[in-house]
């Protein structure tokens, strides 16, 4: 994937001021393109491209190391929660609120996304423990925000966590296809209508690397 | 037992500012003045001893501290204008006795707490306490920084004409609905400004987590001032301050209950706001429209109180902390209910069913409670119902009682066996088999659990 060079004067797009995008805002004007040609062609670019410019500039948090020049082509670190999808889509509905107020949050400020859905993620691959303990299908919401993660998994409480390092997006976010129906509630006590299905489209990654969408 | 009904009515006073669902503005307007004076104030009653009261004390008579509002040329008191009689058919103790200015506190009323500040500071001091997970109050903090609400809390001139078409008993509801909702908010700006204070030394991470988490309720507060003042009113906060009576609670009461305070928050604006979004015709009043991005406030408020709870696993492990958890969440949801009874009017003028409201927001408090708590109590067994229904009752005749012309000493005599009655509804709920829950980060299963 080649990023064009002016794309790096761009405002980096971050999570809150944190130490990570302290460095991030630092980080060098330009980078040498990374070389990954597979997926890159039906990617939007305007959805990961800050991302990659982070990527290179932000490594993991606990790490050490303040990123270098050198080390711009770098994987970055992408963090996880995943459970069936009846949990994350169909039974925990302030979830949903949650996501889209952060949307709406990251469109007020004029923020790129860093955080996804992805649905029967690919990277479980590497996972055996993980998704061994899964009902299928499952999902996982991903960001390359370790602490927002964390913070997801305190609220979520019921999803197991874990993290990888992935050279791209594409790769990072990959899913395998999947047929997501859920039947209605035997019993619905609210005096509202449950959130229409299909809200989470939303928040699935660019289309090719997805499988679902 | 007998130990367990007088802290269960003493609690179910104290427990009451949790269900209010309104949280959040201060910024304009005369709230922000106000808010310098009580903080002053503030410190003087949180931190005197002697302010500290239990239960009955709640019964007293206080002055309920209403400005004009200033633009508004009314002299009202918010309680005597609009708010003696919440529904306009019940309330307990009467109107009729109430002066212009002179306003009961029942065991229902929003309370402002109090708590050892000092064990708060031992608690949250990573020196002693090596099972605090710095990592999770980290990303709680950058959660709070974010700040998703800054530029939410927004009037509009929607809000002065929808409060002039209101008018009669709807009035006086909203009214007080408004006052209420706006002295909870306000008791958690109080409790939280001074926590995030004191613990500045000791943990700075949990003490800015508490003054952002002060912001909000500030910011949740003025708003519901600011609303008060379209009906031409105002709260004077400040005086509030001095003049109400504080409730005190160990640090992990206070963990307990605001914890549920906060998600039972969450819960109940969700759910109005999700109501009237579906049936718009009941849309009333616009603060309504607020709430979806106000209440995520509460559940954030909520998750910091699961985190503290989490680095305190001697309030969630043991059997007095399931004892204690099931009496907070059946005290918290019995109050709402009581509370919410009395006021129907004002639910089905938004066009809810009260009892049913009500239960949808237990049923899924308790869901939400269920993921940190040790224990919480079985409310979807129908029987739990049928014995809040029954206390609304007895409730509903002691009430009355107080509102017939008998002589206090008869209307007394007439009160003990119905509150007996009361006590006794609530023990049997209390004894009711529990179920047993918590965090999967606490749970022996976990290994085996499938997500």
């Amino acid at each position: 994937m080649v990023a064009p060079a002016t794309l790096s004067l761009r405002p980096c797009a971050t999570l809150a001021p944190s130490r990570a995008a302290l460095h991030r805002a630092h980080a060098h004007a330009g980078f040498a393109p990374a070389s990954r040609p597979a997926l890159s062609v039906s990617c939007p670019p305007t959805r990961f491209e800050s991302l990659r410019r982070a990527a290179t500039a932000v490594s993991d948090r606990q790490g050490s190391a303040e990123p270098s020049e050198k080390q711009e082509e770098k994987s970055r670190t992408y963090y996880f929660l995943v459970a069936n999808a009846k949990f994350m889509l169909d039974d925990e509905e302030h979830f949903q609120e949650q996501l889209q107020e952060k949307l709406r949050l990251y469109e007020e400020r004029s923020k790129e996304q860093d955080f996804w859905l992805v649905i029967e993620p690919k990277f479980l691959d590497r996972f055996p423990n993980v998704a061994k303990r899964l009902k299928r299908p499952a999902v996982a919401l991903v960001s390359t925000d370790r602490n927002w993660i964390r913070f997801m998994k305190l609220r979520l409480d019921r999803v197991l966590a874990e993290q990888f390092d992935a050279e791209t997006p594409e790769e990072a976010l990959a899913s395998n296809p999947a047929e997501l129906k859920f039947d209605k509630p035997d019993k619905w006590t609210a005096p509202y209508p449950k959130y229409e299905s299909g809200w989470w489209e939303a928040f699935l990654p660019p289309k090719s690397s997805n499988g679902t969408a | 037992m007998s130990a367990l009904s007088s802290s269960c009515s003493a609690l179910l006073c104290c427990i009451y500012s949790a269900p209010s669902p309104f949280p959040r503005t201060l910024r304009s307007h005369s709230a922000l003045s106000v808010t310098h004076r009580m903080a002053s104030a503030m410190e003087l009653s949180l931190l005197n001893p002697a302010m500290h009261h239990h239960g009955i004390a709640a019964k007293t008579a206080s002055h309920l501290p209403v400005l004009p509002a200033r633009r508004g040329a009314v002299r009202f008191r918010v309680r005597a204008a609009a708010a003696a009689p919440p529904a306009p058919a019940a309330k307990p103790g009467s109107p009729k006795k109430r002066g212009k200015t002179e306003v009961n506190e029942s065991l229902l009323t929003p309370r402002f707490y109090t708590t050892d500040f000092d064990e708060m500071e031992q608690l949250f001091n990573a020196e002693i306490n090596k099972q605090l997970n710095q990592d999770e109050f980290d990303a709680l903090l950058q959660e709070f920084k974010t700040d998703y609400n800054q530029t939410h809390f927004i009037r509009n001139p929607e809000f002065k004409e929808a409060a002039d078409k209101m008018q009669g008993p709807l009035r006086q509801i909203f009214v007080e609905f408004l006052e209420r909702s706006c002295t909870a908010e306000f008791s958690g700006f109080l409790l939280y400004k001074e926590l995030g204070r004191r613990l500045k030394k000791t943990n700075p991470v949990v003490a800015e987590i508490f003054s952002l988490m002060s912001r909000d309720e500030a910011r949740h507060a003025g708003f519901l001032n600011k609303g008060l003042s379209d009906f031409n009113l105002a709260l004077d906060l400040g005086f509030l301050t001095k003049a109400r009576k504080y409730t005190f609670f160990k640090p992990k009461f206070i963990f307990y209950a605001t914890y549920l305070s906060e998600k039972i928050g969450y819960w109940r604006y969700i759910t109005i706001f999700r109501h009237l979004k579906a049936n718009p015709e009941y849309q009333v009043y616009p603060i309504f429209k607020y709430f979806e991005n106000w209440c995520q406030d509460e559940n954030r408020h909520g998750d910091f109180f699961s985190a503290l709870l989490k680095a305190q696993p001697q309030f969630l492990n043991d059997w007095k902390a399931k004892l204690w958890s099931r009496f907070f969440c059946l005290s918290v949801y019995i109050t709402m209910y009581l509370n919410d009874c009395q006021r129907s009017a004002f639910y089905e003028g938004i066009g809810l069913n009260t009892k049913e409201f009500d239960m949808h927001v237990i049923y899924e408090t308790n869901r939400t409670t269920a993921r940190i708590f040790p224990a919480v109590p079985d409310v979807e067994n129908p029987e739990f119902k049928r014995k809040l229904d029954r206390m609304v009752d007895i409730n509903l005749k002691i009430i009355s009682i107080g509102e017939s012309n008998d002589m206090p000493l008869v209307k007394n005599l007439k009160r003990v066996p119905l509150i007996a009655q009361l006590v006794s509804e609530i023990i049997a709920a209390y004894l009711m088999p529990p179920i047993e829950s918590g965090s999967v980060d606490f749970a022996e299963f976990e290994p085996k659990l499938v997500y």
